[in-house]
């Protein structure tokens, strides 16, 4: 790359740094509409990605544990950029979330206690148990695709409800039980 | 030492979390166990997160520390709940056209999307049992306002903040 075309292009850390800025600033609930923009910005009008590495970067960002989509901008930027990229993307992505959120919250304590605030958030939390039993709905296909996955769901819903059982050790058991069970072959892209 | 502690249980919850909602039974287990947040305030975060931009993991982290202990809290939450994405992805990027066509991990994923489905119900019925009782007795307001926001998303396809706005305009007119 010559001088000239270097001076007309911003460097990759700050397109990285900027493009996961302004995703972690106007997504909303996240998911499959980031994948879009970055199908846009990165595979499209940069190319700095092919379609396929796009890809490869969303099927491993979502099989890794943590958030998906900071797993997602760590695996791009590293594609682009390596370490340095990696954790330009997260840092891009996480901290317009954390400047709204303490707004947020700061806001949040200064109106809690007044009456009406409260029967507001009174009615707010009862639309949370729906919001999360509709989410629950959309990922039925995906996460229960046959008599054995809905038999784990069950198993882990009864151990996580009335065992005291931490969590993360019913997941451990899920990732033996997947480990064991080789029916699932066909679900591999799902 | 509130960071130290703050900080390995985010780490916890990276660690278990694997998409979206999946995080909130290990946020509910966390933080109500070690008194940091109250069941009510667990409901809180997930409506507060979902009315604003970015990802609901880093905006629990973030609103969950500030409550534990302040701005200072909120930064070594989320560094805790980024910890997976900065190790063990970043392990996973060098590897990562290999992984991807991997048989190993489609099947330790097909165990464990079911298991995070069936926590996410669970952690349904945990925050049910403090969202629709008052004064512990059952609100029937709350239960119907639940009941109309299902309605909503579901038969109508609402979007998310909108039916946050929808029960909060109802609890201001219907709950006492």
């Amino acid at each position: 790359m010559d001088q000239e075309t270097k001076r007309r292009h911003p460097p990759r850390g700050l397109v990285l740094f900027g493009m996961f800025f302004k995703i972690g600033l106007f997504t909303f609930g996240g998911g499959w509409s980031i994948i879009s923009q970055l199908q846009d910005e990165f595979v499209e009008k940069r190319q700095w990605l092919t379609q396929s590495d796009l890809m490869d970067i969303v099927s491993v960002g979502r099989s890794m544990p943590g958030i998906m989509i900071v797993n997602i901008s760590v695996l791009l930027g590293y594609r682009v950029l390596g370490v340095p990229g990696s954790i330009l993307s997260a840092m891009g992505l996480t901290l317009p979330s954390v400047l709204v959120l303490t707004a947020v919250t700061l806001f949040y304590n200064f109106i809690r206690g007044n009456l009406y605030v409260e029967r507001a958030m009174a009615g707010v939390r009862a639309s949370v148990v729906p919001i999360i039993l509709a989410a629950a709905l959309k990922l039925r296909r995906a996460s229960l695709p046959n008599l054995v996955s809905c038999l784990l769901a069950l198993a882990a819903l009864l151990l996580s409800l009335f065992s005291g059982i931490s969590n993360l050790v019913i997941i451990l058991l899920g990732v033996l039980a997947g480990l064991l069970y080789r029916g699932g072959k066909s679900d591999a892209v799902s | 030492m509130l960071y130290l502690e703050l900080f390995l249980s985010f780490v916890k919850v990276g660690f278990g979390s694997f998409g979206g909602l999946s995080m909130i039974p290990l946020i509910n287990q966390e933080m109500t166990s070690h008194g940091w947040l109250t069941a009510g305030e667990v409901s809180d975060i997930v409506a507060i997160a979902e009315m604003t931009p970015g990802s609901l993991g880093v905006n629990c982290a973030t609103f969950a520390g500030i409550q534990a202990g302040g701005f200072g809290a909120s930064l070594v939450a989320v560094l805790g709940v980024m910890t997976p994405s900065l190790t063990l992805c970043l392990l996973a990027a060098v590897f990562l056209a290999k992984l991807s066509r991997s048989p190993w991990l489609a099947r330790i994923m097909g165990g464990i999307r079911p298991v995070c489905f069936g926590m996410i119900l669970a952690s349904a019925v945990t925050l049910s049992a403090s969202n629709y009782l008052v004064d512990s007795a059952v609100s029937l307001w709350a239960i119907l306002i639940g009941a109309l926001v299902l309605v909503l998303l579901v038969r109508f396809r609402w979007s998310v903040p909108a039916v946050i706005g929808v029960s909060a305009a109802l609890g201001v007119l219907l709950i006492r």
